[in-house]
């Protein structure tokens, strides 16, 4: 509660005095910010991102339902894909759209590289198998090296697969990544989205898609918006207002809590604020602002899942010094999800993500090797940590608190 | 006072721009207060006495478990009964303390966690089928599930006795059921007090550190977080409502007893009322605690006299409990804006403790409400 607090009255400061890599980029004085993210054209506001919040929707009944041992695994697999109507609301059973088409799918990453989208849409159906098939037949076993079931953390209970890895944790987490992070920085804001066929010629003419009140680049641009904000707790038009009390579980949520860190205080508002100059500069058809706003987006979204990783390793370790297991599951099960969204993040300055695909496999792989967190020693966690932090030029001590 | 703090913290972060020390921004004035000769009041002559009083409760209350078992009549139910009452009346002066072992076997998680998922027990006792080591089946044992086993499972002592006679045929898992939350209520507070005579004793006295790792700081965040979760919020806020608007008469402690919830709460009350005073267990002696710590500051810094105002506010929620009907879920149901004026009171104290007295003790909050992911 403290910290919250302390966040609030240094932001400012801290944000100035201690980050290091942002040049102020004065938008020219002819395009118009608005004060919140609303766009409007003959009156009629021109934003939309239903689609967006749809899946975040769809995403956390499935969540919900990754805890309840009553779930077959094709029942959730159908959550995964929306098929046989498989939700409690029928606006979502009804909907077109789904999770699962959507993972590892942006244009700039996977659209031609479909081995590795379709192993990575596996990896996420072979989650919700183990967590069916190991771990809801555990559901009333004490856990222990290599035996599946539950664990206490503190006053929760946890339950994990035989290596100590909440299956529930590591699918939510991975999911930031490959379907949030990656549709917002590497579909929608990508040059080739933003920019395909005769999407600038129209835009710059101001011309709409039919029946629409937007340009295609608009909505495209609002779609990446989505993915952050479009959960219904969220005031999209001020996410700022939001940042105390909402109920999103993807990256919006983790956002604000980097944000809470004193060392990264500012990040929340200056990524919205890059969201609205940029959305402002495709109204006036300044491109090149565009993508300044593009570069800001995709540093610090990228920073997000970086910081999430490196916390929760640093986490577990110190779980795991005071000898509370649960604790420390708990925080790398969650690490491990984070680990996995790095391959979804996008470095402005290569186009890149920030660690190579291998490289962050190689690092999954010492961390589940033989029994999993029942192995996992202090100098693997650090290490890892200082890896990442060094891809992202900052330090372990910042991202741990 | 406020200005003050931003002053601080602005200070405090500057430095940590720099370094990444998270040292205390720390009063400039000198604490010489001796927090060994009070850590040392705390556990020879509150905590250690307090869990060797507690353990004979509990190892009565498992002796008269045992007996009623074997011979289900109702007069032995009056009498587990009665060892139930004292046993949870005198929990009550080891609640506060969860530290050390206590902290990691989640004591109080599988002692009072209520209420009590009834269903589950009554599904777990006929099936003679269960694991109490799972930290999931918290709330089916402890004292709220013993609760539910000896008042709750019919309306008349003839009933609730026929559940463990032969009349029923899954007698023997409740029996079983019943023996086993007394053995393990027992073995707990035993595995917590030796920890606390064997090892844990010098350890939590000699860590004198006036830093977030020290016994102060650590044992004052679990102290007070207990005065705001279990005594405000479990034993009155949330039956009376106040936090969703809606009274949960259901969700008070001992639900099923007829006039015990108000005296377990008075019970807690007055334990942590006598350890802010730092008052022997069971004696009317005194040695240092929060109250003589707080003079202490007072008197070389001067300005308002926290101990005083929280003892003040202390005498005022003890006063306005004279008005609580013995059965506090009755008292929800009835006229629930007397629970909600007892809230109102304790909430006064839990601003004076986190913010006044942990602001001049210079100890940070190092619990928050928890993300729920």
């Amino acid at each position: 509660m403290k910290k919250i607090l302390f966040a609030a009255l240094v932001g400012g400061i801290a944000f100035t005095s201690c980050s290091t890599d942002d040049d102020v980029i004065y938008p020219d004085p002819s395009i118009e910010v608005p004060e919140t993210y609303t766009f409007t054209r003959n009156g009629e506001s021109t934003v939309s991102f239903s689609g967006q919040t749809t899946r975040i929707l769809m995403a956390g009944e499935l969540f919900g339902d990754l805890l309840n041992p009553e779930m077959t695994e094709e029942k959730l697999s159908n959550m995964f894909s929306n098929e046989e109507n498989p939700f409690s609301s029928e606006d979502l059973n009804s909907s077109s759209k789904d999770i699962k088409s959507k993972v590892a799918a942006s244009k700039l990453y996977f659209s031609s590289n479909s081995v590795e989208s379709n192993a990575i849409k596996s990896t996420f159906e072979s989650w919700i198998s183990e967590q069916v098939t190991d771990v809801f037949p555990n559901w009333e076993t004490l856990a222990e090296e290599g035996v599946a079931g539950q664990i206490a953390q503190g006053d929760k209970t946890r339950y994990v697969n035989g290596k100590g890895i909440e299956v529930n944790q590591i699918f939510a987490k991975s999911l930031i990544g490959a379907l949030v992070t990656d549709q917002i920085l590497n579909n929608y804001l990508s040059e080739a989205v933003l920019d395909e066929a005769d999407n600038t010629e129209k835009n710059s003419e101001g011309a709409t898609e039919e029946g629409k009140s937007y340009t295609t680049m608009e909505h495209k641009w609002d779609e990446a918006y989505g993915y952050l904000v479009g959960h219904p707790s969220i005031s999209s038009e001020s996410p700022l207002a939001s940042l105390d009390s909402h109920e999103d579980k993807l990256l919006f949520n983790y956002l604000v809590k980097v944000d809470n860190d004193p060392d990264f205080a500012g990040i929340a508002e200056e990524t919205f604020e890059a969201f609205k100059t940029g959305r402002a500069a495709i109204v006036a058809g300044d491109y090149e602002l565009r993508d300044e706003q593009v570069a800001i987006i995709r540093r610090n979204l990228s920073l997000v899942s970086a910081v999430r990783t490196i916390y929760y390793l640093q986490n577990g370790k110190s779980a795991m010094a005071n000898e509370d297991l649960g604790t420390a599951f708990h925080g790398l099960s969650e690490g491990l999800g984070f680990l996995y969204s790095l391959r979804f993040t996008h470095n402005p300055e290569t186009g890149e993500p920030y660690l190579a695909p291998e490289v962050l496999l190689g690092y999954h792989e010492q961390l589940t090797a033989g029994n999993g967190l029942w192995d996992v020693t202090p100098e693997t966690l650090d290490s890892i940590s200082e890896a990442i932090a060094d891809a992202f030029g900052i330090t372990v001590a910042q991202a741990a608190e | 006072m406020f200005k003050k703090i931003k002053l601080l913290v602005l200070a405090a972060f500057i430095v940590a721009c720099n370094s990444d020390d998270s040292g205390k921004s720390g009063n400039t004035d000198t604490d010489n207060f001796d927090r060994g000769a009070m850590l040392e009041n705390w556990a020879d002559n509150i905590i250690i006495p307090s869990f060797e009083n507690f353990s004979g409760k509990t190892a009565s209350l498992e002796e008269a478990a045992v007996n009623f078992a074997e011979d289900p009549s109702e007069g032995n139910l009056a009498i587990l009964r009665a060892a139930f009452e004292e046993a949870y009346l005198e929990y009550q002066t080891v609640a506060p303390f969860e530290i050390g072992e206590a902290e990691a076997l989640d004591y109080h998680g599988f002692l009072n966690i209520y209420p009590a998922d009834a269903a589950a027990i009554t599904a777990k006792a006929e099936a003679n089928s269960f694991n109490l080591e799972l930290p999931g089946s918290r709330d089916e044992q402890g004292f709220p599930a013993l609760d539910y086993l000896i008042n709750g499972l019919g309306e008349t002592d003839t009933e609730i006795v026929s559940f463990y006679t032969s009349e029923n045929e899954n007698s023997e898992g409740y029996k079983n059921y019943l023996t086993a939350v007394t053995a393990r209520i027992n073995a707990l507070t035993n595995a917590v007090l030796a920890d606390w005579k064997n090892s844990y004793r010098d350890i939590f006295v000699n860590n004198t550190s006036s830093s977030s790792t020290g016994s102060v700081d650590k044992f004052t965040n679990d102290f007070v977080m207990y005065f705001e979760m279990d005594l405000r919020s479990g034993k009155i806020g949330i039956p009376a409502g106040a936090f969703s608007g809606n009274p949960a008469p259901e969700t008070a402690e001992a639900y099923y007893s007829e006039d015990l919830s108000k005296q377990l709460y008075l019970k807690a009350f007055e334990t942590f009322r006598n350890f802010f005073n730092g008052k022997h267990f069971n004696s009317s002696q005194t040695g240092p605690s929060y109250k003589q710590y707080l003079e202490y500051l007072h008197s070389i810094r001067g300005g308002e006299n926290i101990a005083a105002l929280i003892n003040e506010q202390m005498a005022d929620v003890v006063q306005q409990a004279d008005a609580l009907q013995s059965n506090l879920a009755e008292q929800v149901r009835t006229d629930k804006d007397v629970m909600l004026a007892a809230f109102d009171e304790l909430q006064k104290l839990v601003v004076l403790l986190k913010i006044d007295m942990l602001q001049a003790l210079d100890i940070s909050v190092d619990y928050v409400d928890t993300d729920g992911d």
